[in-house]
């Protein structure tokens, strides 16, 4: 009777707590579709298909050049919305497939009641809320969460069949939805981790963690976890704790694993992002290497064999052909291993992999390191390898940033190996360079040559912080409001920058000068630790990890991404008093039209990047990736010349008036550091900008466009509204400047001030919308 | 086949300045189906491009060495318009005499794929565009776009065969691209030509 009673009470709490608010909650295929739409019509998609073909099915090979229908009837333009998507959809499962991996296993562990515990917050998990209509409380609240992103997966996947979706409008609005649903993932997955394994929790003071391929001390066993999933790393951590083995063995990790490790115990480093995977396994050092999930290399077991490292894999998604040696006894699979008869194994039990790892480690490490085992050539054969150079420039075009590696292999046969160096910080540590037709082992010989900066590279990362607290956000509220900080900056994704990790740190260091606040995740979060200034010192140790202006916060790992648009959602909620629960399209609006944030994705190459860039874009983020960017296909572009087809509602009067192009894009990309800078400043401006924010948003627009590409910004004029909206310090000049160049707006000249503006109200109402509200006022 | 008149030599080395040879994409992997470029001499860009009603020159961040720079001016002397995209825009600072305009490849790409674009100088949306000195990949892209979406004529003049032009020269050494420029200011009206 009495558990009849609990029973029943903790279904009516689960009842209450599911209680649902808004308009959409859940939403299926369709709808948010008109809030999609309205997105396309602004920012219209742009193909840069990859291939003028299709062959998804037996009617093709398809040509389907010059937007030409297949056999099937579906053109390139449909065609190519229909590969985003797909691409879209494998990012959003990854992230949700690990997040099904990470509940599964901790409420297996902890139970359904455990508590979500992501910090001070008034909301546990604002995507989820967003999305789901509710606030999770528990573990268990999580799992119709995954049950409603696996379905929408699987309805999605299916539009992408031979006679489904025929529309491209529709395909974007699918690929916008997937976007939307790998945030969701992203979100269960990182608040499952945090509250289960004591991870930061909106931690402003995280420690430091050191960072760089010459941090490891190399006469220990080294163990290198690679991938995303911290659950097997993490008991490998727990029976080096028990059993005191930090002194003797080093463990570090490789992508996004690096990152959990080190908000799971201070004891662990990172060696770097994934440019740097088949350059550490190539140096011989790893004794072992422990793979999971996400980012690991489709070669990584034969690359490993060649240099006899073991490869433990622990993740079904991720087994590279091993066998399951899950139910044998360790000693057996550490003989195995040892005696070479085994090049690793698949182990899917945690506790065995913890025990093991450290215990396999212990005993070939010696053995490696006894026997110098590296894949490095030695001085005289590096001399050989680059006399053998026909200059054939193969390498350079198979490579995917186009590097001049003929012309270092020419200035290193006269002794030079400074243009290595350099190619070494620029080289994304791909290998494909090794498809020499003279067989020289291009990355190795790179390698070899910048041994010197190699062993000097190591620098300090500040440890993901998780979510942004709410106290943060109210603290910053008015420095947000006012323009104090200009923006919000993401600098998120992968590694395949182009030109070099430098790249990303220069412009964190440019916009944290500015006040911006740069949030930053996964490999690019890394990756800027990895430079210093003249003292010394990285952007961690010289900016703190607060959310205010000009401080550097890193998230976390890829999954941690998900803090970005709930910082977001949640300075609509605290800042502006919106609704949350299953009010996404409101949300999403709000901002598009007033949230100052732009995301980076400098060296976005994955599927999950497209994924998460997409997933912001649908919230109103605009996102900017490198020039490997065009790869993804599809790009969103606003036109700001299409006046007519502008218009934006005022919410005090529900009036329309003519609006800015702001943001300009929604997804675009820019070619260099130079061209990137300006366009980020620009992309922080808002149609629900105060006249103080426009002006100080202008000034670094301006200011970053003069200092890098030497001009005075083409289009700065069409962001004045009103004389206020002027950088007060050129006031003068600039005056002068839009008298020519906008007749539209009266100017009394002897009084220097705007007197009427026959585009823009004057005096525009700080709150504007695309929508009418949605929700009735709470 | 390269008519034999066709064929010059560099002036310095005497190299043949043929840009019909090694058409295949310079980037390995970038094959982007059956319609491809066609590789043509130098004189060939020349005169498509002194023909055109509306030409644009589309450059980006791979122009700021001493060589490139002062034929991307001087093709700009000429008349023909510039779009600046990258960095490109801060070694033309100091052409006052071009007309120069700062863009964002991937936007511009977005615009001249749209009729009713007034273009850079508010005149109309242009009839061709010729570019070169952009980051390979990247050009690739987005001129795959203008290929696929646009009626817009595309010819590279870039030191790399770019399959998704109309018109393009092969992969070419630094000597010869430089001679292959000039071979197609050669072809362009001396005196400045209102596009």
């Amino acid at each position: 009777m009495k558990l009849l009673q609990q029973t029943r009470t903790k279904f009516v709490e689960q009842e209450e707590k599911l209680i649902v608010e808004g308009p959409t909650p859940r939403p299926g295929l369709i709808d948010l579709r008109n809030w999609d739409y309205r997105i396309i019509d602004t920012y219209n998609p742009l193909y840069t298909s990859q291939s003028d073909t299709c062959d998804y099915c037996t009617f093709g090979k398809c040509d389907l050049t010059c937007n030409k229908r297949g056999a099937c009837g579906i053109d390139l333009e449909t065609h190519s919305a229909r590969e985003g998507m797909m691409t879209c959809i494998m990012g959003a499962a990854c992230h949700t497939a690990h997040a099904r991996h990470l509940l599964n296993y901790f409420i297996n562990r902890y139970g359904n009641d455990h508590p979500i515990d992501v910090g001070p917050t008034s909301l546990n998990a604002p995507v989820t809320e967003v999305i789901m209509g509710f606030q999770p409380e528990t573990m268990g609240d999580f799992r119709p969460v995954l049950d409603y992103v696996e379905e929408q997966l699987t309805n999605l996947i299916s539009s992408a069949h031979t006679g489904q979706e025929g529309s491209a409008r529709d395909f974007e609005s699918k690929t916008l939805h997937a976007g939307m649903l790998d945030h969701l993932g992203m979100e269960v997955a990182e608040i499952t981790q945090i509250s289960c394994l004591g991870f930061p929790k909106s931690d402003e003071n995280a420690p430091l963690a050191e960072i760089g391929m010459g941090i490891l001390d190399q006469d220990k066993p080294i163990v290198i976890c690679v991938g995303h999933n911290v659950v097997a790393s993490g008991y490998i951590l727990d029976h080096m704790d028990w059993n005191g083995l930090f002194d003797k063995i080093e463990i570090a990790g490789l992508c996004c694993t690096a990152h959990e490790l080190t908000r799971y115990n201070k004891n662990t480093k990172i060696i770097g992002s994934m440019s740097k995977q088949l350059k550490y396994i190539r140096s011989g050092i790893p004794d072992v290497l422990v793979v999971d999930e996400q980012c690991v290399r489709a070669d990584i077991l034969r690359e490993a064999k060649e240099l006899f490292i073991p490869v433990i894999a622990t993740n079904d998604k991720c087994t590279h052909g091993l066998p399951d040696r899950s139910n044998d006894s360790i000693d057996e699979i550490i003989d195995d291993l040892v005696s070479g008869k085994q090049a690793g194994a698949l182990i899917l039990d945690f506790e065995k992999v913890g025990e093991l790892v450290p215990r396999l480690a212990m005993k070939i490490g010696p053995i490696r390191k006894a026997k110098g085992i590296t894949a490095i050539p030695t001085d005289e054969d590096f001399k050989k390898l680059v006399s053998k150079c026909t200059n054939c420039l193969k390498c350079t075009r198979d490579c995917p940033q186009s590097l001049p590696i003929a012309d270092a292999m020419e200035a290193a046969t006269n002794g030079d190996i400074s243009k290595f160096e350099h190619l070494h910080e620029k080289c994304v540590g791909c290998g494909i360079c090794d498809n020499c037709p003279a067989g020289i082992p291009v990355l190795n010989v790179i390698e070899k040559a910048s041994q010197r900066i190699i062993k000097l590279e190591k620098g300090r990362v500040r440890i993901g912080k998780g979510q942004i607290s709410d106290d943060e956000i109210i603290k910053e509220a008015m420095n947000l409001e006012l323009g104090i900080t200009p923006g919000v900056i993401a600098l998120v994704g992968c590694s395949n920058y182009p030109d070099g990790t430098k790249g990303i740190y220069d412009v964190a260091e440019e916009m944290l000068e500015r006040g911006y606040i740069v949030l930053t995740s996964g490999c690019s979060a890394m990756d800027i630790g990895l430079h210093k200034n003249a003292d010394g010192k990285t952007l961690y140790e010289r900016y703190t990890g607060k959310f205010s202006r000009g401080n550097l916060l890193n998230a976390g790992s890829c999954v941690s991404n998900a803090h970005i648009g709930a910082t977001t959602i949640k300075i609509a909620s605290i800042l502006a008093g919106i609704q949350t629960k299953g009010n996404y399209e409101e949300i999403a609006d709000f901002v598009l039209n007033a949230v100052g944030a732009v995301g980076i994705a400098w060296g976005a190459f994955s599927q999950k990047a497209f994924a998460i860039a997409t997933g912001c874009n649908r919230l109103g983020i605009p996102v900017v990736t490198g020039p490997q960017g065009a790869k993804y296909r599809r790009a969103l572009i606003g036109k700001p010349y299409k006046k007519e087809e502008g218009g934006i509602m005022s919410t005090n009067d529900d009036s329309i008036v003519n609006s800015e192009p702001a943001p300009e894009h929604l997804m675009i990309t820019a070619e260099t550091k130079d061209d990137l800078l300006p366009l980020i400043a620009k992309l922080c401006i808002r149609p629900g900008d105060t006249s103080t924010a426009r002006a100080v948003k202008l000034t670094h627009y301006i200011e970053l466009s003069e200092k890098y590409l030497k001009k005075m910004p083409d289009d700065w004029h069409i962001y004045v509204r009103n004389e206020t909206d002027i950088p007060i310090a050129k006031k003068e000049q600039l005056l002068k400047l839009l008298d020519e160049k906008r007749r539209t707006i009266n100017i009394d000249k002897d009084k220097e001030k705007i007197i009427g503006n026959s585009l823009l109200k004057f005096g525009t109402p700080v709150h504007l919308t695309n929508i009418p509200p949605l929700c009735e006022e709470v | 086949m390269t008519k034999k008149e066709d064929v010059k030599t560099t002036r310095h080395t005497g190299k043949t300045i043929d840009t019909t040879r090694h058409a295949t994409p310079f980037d390995t992997g970038n094959i982007p189906g059956p319609k491809t470029a066609r590789a043509v001499m130098p004189a060939v860009s020349g005169k498509i491009l002194a023909r055109a009603q509306r030409p644009l020159l589309i450059v980006g961040s791979q122009i700021h060495d001493k060589e490139i720079l002062e034929r991307v001016v001087t093709i700009g002397r000429r008349g023909i318009q510039i779009a600046a995209a990258g960095n490109a825009y801060k070694s033309l600072t100091d052409q006052k005499e071009l007309d120069v305009h700062q863009v964002n490849m991937h936007a511009l790409a977005a615009y001249l794929c749209d009729p009713s674009w007034h273009g850079l100088d508010k005149k109309g949306n242009y009839d061709l565009v010729a570019f070169f000195g952009i980051t390979y990949y990247y050009a690739s892209q987005i001129i795959a776009t203008l290929k696929n979406f646009s009626k817009i004529k595309v010819i590279s003049i870039d030191k790399y065969y770019h399959p998704n032009a109309n018109i393009s020269f092969g992969n070419l050494k630094n000597d010869i691209f430089t001679a292959a420029l000039d071979e197609v200011i050669a072809q362009l009206p001396k005196v400045k030509k209102n596009f």
